[in-house]
């Protein structure tokens, strides 16, 4: 049997990162993906299909309607529609229990989420990576801004940000290409609120898309839908950046449809030899061996995977001496917010499917006075953008015939609308832990145990209220709030923001964390966590540039500490 | 279901006439595979697979009072009562396409008892006086039940219409490819995005 340099979980956002390094430094590499192989270019199968040529003309499939069948947790997030089905993960194939509401959206292919990822990226802060100790919730991160500022900064130049760059504190500036545009509803928005709170900024999103070429990636040229798979490989994603990159090397081998049932563990060497899978084809069981270990199967993919790898060393799952795996689950709070509408502008328009929208940085609890909140801490920012009504208003409002077809020939009002993102507390009781029943893989599922606490519930006041407060300041009519949180109940539920996070964190303590500050397991040396599982903290930023930086220099480590023979 | 019936008709003697003419157009539409009918999607061939013929007509000509033809095609010419029947039978639970049914049947039953008969036959102004009667109560306060069937009618019509080929290429327009501009004049464009 080969023994590879190194095996790879995953070939999602972090899967597809840890391939490129680790190739390009030399590793003979095999990335084991559990599900199917999806090619770029040719199977992006809807990729600029007109509307006319979907059956049900890229209807949303929701729960409970013909075509969300085999979708039953996936049709809960509004990004489930006929056009993009295809990427998503047939439920039948992952089920797990919720003991709570948890929605876990998941990709089942090469790629995984990263063909469908909202591509929004964002530095965290020191504010972020010292939250944990500033306020006593969860453990210290063991690394600061300063250790990760140079991996973000060589992830952004390889995958390519564009935006704009503001100074701030909270929300550092990257290595951007050109910036998106505003369109004019945001520009008066902007304007305004601006003008109202000069200490808050509302930007154009800074996004994994292109405006200028990069390593024969070409600029976006706003079709709209990304998540159909670009062929100009305009966004990020494995297929158009990491996994080319990691092919070049002639080091790369990829395994799909080929899902992890547990890492194989030498207790005399204290080391991690292998990987088991299961074949999902012909549900037959193979063994892998390599020397190092990369978990980049998602948070709780990962944390199953660990969990189930169970020996007497580590009876309660690999690397889990601490007793923590599974625990301080997270994810942003988010479906809060106001919008409403603006007035005039009506010679206004824009031309072409900007795959973007406007942000708003993080300005509560900052570390000044000015900023304390009393009722909760930590932060928050917004997402959302401005509009012109189109033809489907015309359903909401009465009359028809003629005159109906006639109002509808012209665009409507602008509406403007934000959403906040919202920090979410790493708490001892958001958990995953292993359940009685397999899969048809016969691989235990997940039971997942997950609520929003005090401290997410008060801030969601804050964010309805404050989007309202900065809309109207800034000269937007017929505001409304909105807040989709059902407590217990479907909604907001924790998992639906994709961002779940946490179960494996970093720490500097062996006996309170899983794993180094270089994503290292303290138990297990040659074992590597680098997808979201291991968070210690949440932010309030869209987590997956973070996760990319830390895969990288954890790659980096990895090899460095293998040529000194430590691993 | 004129249009409909006739063509289904022709298109079946012309594979009859393919075929040798041996056997009877119903005993070809029999043979002919789900795939092969999955192709003529939008051939002449189409037929409805929840709707029977006369719902068929009455979603039609319902569609084409709401977006009529004008300088442009309308709701029937785009296939809106084609897009209702493939929507009802591949992607609405079995409760709302009942419910959607229902409504369908309580347009007629209006239309008997105002006028003695099935809405379809009415003369157009008393079509149009029947719809500005189901407008007028399907967004009337309270009215969240009792409109719920004229308002998704509407709303199917839209859809129907305007991401048809029809719609969203000659009544409105597609946005090019190529740049994003977000501040131009509305008058350069003059129609909305589809």
């Amino acid at each position: 049997m080969i023994t590879y340099d190194a095996i790879v979980i995953g070939s999602g956002i972090t899967g597809g990162w840890a391939a490129k390094e680790l190739t390009e430094k030399g590793l003979q590499t095999l990335v084991i993906e559990r599900g199917r192989n999806v090619e770029h270019r040719k199977d992006y199968i809807t990729e600029h299909k007109p509307s006319w040529e979907f059956p049900l003309r890229n209807a949303r499939l929701a729960v409970g309607t013909q075509g969300a069948e085999e979708y039953p947790i996936q049709a809960r997030t509004g990004q489930f529609h006929e056009s993009v089905k295809h990427f998503f993960m047939k439920d039948h194939r992952n089920p797990y229990v919720e003991d709570t509401p948890f929605t876990w959206i998941q990709g089942d292919q090469v790629g995984g989420k990263s063909l469908i990822w909202g591509r929004q990226v964002y530095r965290w802060s020191d504010l972020d990576f010292e939250a944990n100790l500033r306020d006593g919730h969860g453990v210290d991160w063991p690394i600061r801004y300063a250790d990760v500022a140079p991996w973000y900064s060589y992830v952004e130049r390889f995958i390519g940000v564009s935006g704009e760059k503001l100074g701030l504190p909270q929300l550092p500036d990257g290595e951007f290409q050109p910036p998106m545009e505003l369109n004019a509803g945001e520009k008066f928005v902007k304007a305004g609120l601006e003008r109202a709170f000069p200490d808050r900024r509302l930007t154009i999103g800074r996004v994994a898309i292109l405006t200028q070429a990069l390593n024969g990636r070409l600029p976006c040229h706003y079709c709209g839908p990304c998540e159909r798979g670009c062929s100009t490989g305009s966004y990020f994603s494995s297929q158009a950046s990491t996994l080319p990159a990691a092919r070049a090397t002639g080091r790369l081998t990829i395994v799909p449809d080929s899902v992890v049932h547990s890492l194989i563990y030498d207790a005399a060497k204290n080391r991690v030899t292998g990987v088991r899978v299961v074949d999902t084809t012909t549900k037959q069981t193979r063994e892998y061996s390599g020397r190092l270990v990369f978990m980049c199967a998602s948070t709780l993919g990962t944390a199953r995977v660990l969990l189930n790898s169970k020996s007497p060393s580590f009876p309660n799952g690999l690397a889990n001496s601490s007793g923590v795996l599974g625990r301080y689950l997270m994810d942003h709070h988010f479906r809060v917010g106001a919008s409403g509408v603006i007035e005039g502008l009506l010679d206004h328009y824009y031309q072409g499917n900007r795959p973007n929208g406007i942000y708003v940085a993080r300005f509560r609890n900052l570390g000044d006075e000015a900023s304390r909140r009393s009722d909760y801490v930590r932060g928050f920012g917004y997402q959302g953008g401005a509009s012109r009504q189109g033809w489907a208003r015309g359903a909401g409002e009465p009359g028809f015939g003629v005159e109906l077809k006639r109002k509808l020939h012209d665009p409507g009002r602008w509406s403007m609308g934000m959403t906040g993102f919202g920090e979410c507390l790493p708490r001892v009781d958001n958990y995953v832990e292993l359940a009685d029943q397999t899969d048809e893989f016969g691989i235990p599922v997940l039971r997942i145990h997950c609520t929003w606490g005090d401290n997410e519930l008060a801030m969601r006041k804050d964010m309805a209220a404050s989007a309202a407060e900065m809309l109207e300041a800034a000269g937007v009519k017929d505001v409304r709030t909105n807040d989709a949180n059902r407590q217990g109940r479907l909604g907001a539920e924790p998992g639906l923001g994709i961002h779940e996070m946490g179960t494996a964190r970093m720490g500097r303590d062996p006996k309170t964390s899983v794993l180094n500050a270089h994503n290292q397991a303290h138990d297990v040396p040659n074992l590597f966590v680098t997808d979201g599982a291991c968070m210690a903290s949440s932010s309030c930023v869209n987590p997956s540039i973070t996760y990319m930086a830390l895969t990288a220099r954890a790659c980096d480590y990895a090899v460095a500490e293998s040529k000194r023979g430590n691993l | 279901m004129k249009h409909d019936s006739i063509s289904r008709r022709r298109a079946l003697q012309q594979v009859a006439i393919l075929l040798g003419g041996a056997i009877s157009a119903p005993t070809v539409a029999g043979v002919l595979s789900t795939a092969t009918r999955r192709a003529w999607a939008t051939a002449p061939t189409w037929a409805p697979r929840t709707l029977s013929p006369a719902q068929l007509e009455l979603v039609a000509t319902l569609a084409e009072h709401i977006i009529p033809q004008t300088e442009t095609p309308g709701a029937r010419a785009a296939g809106v009562h084609r897009f209702v029947d493939t929507l009802l039978t591949d992607h609405y639970p079995a409760a709302e396409r009942d419910r959607f049914l229902a409504g369908l049947a309580g347009v007629d039953g209006s239309a008997r008892s105002t006028h003695g008969k099935v809405f379809v036959q009415c003369a157009p102004e008393q079509r149009i006086a029947l719809l500005t009667e189901l407008d007028a109560q399907a967004y009337a306060p309270g009215s969240a039940a009792d409109g719920w069937f004229f308002r998704r009618l509407k709303e199917l019509t839209l859809v129907g219409y305007y991401t048809s080929e029809i719609g969203a290429m000659q009544e409105l327009h597609v946005s090019p490819f190529g740049a994003y501009r977000g501040d131009i004049p509305y008058s350069s464009v003059g129609r909305a995005w589809a």
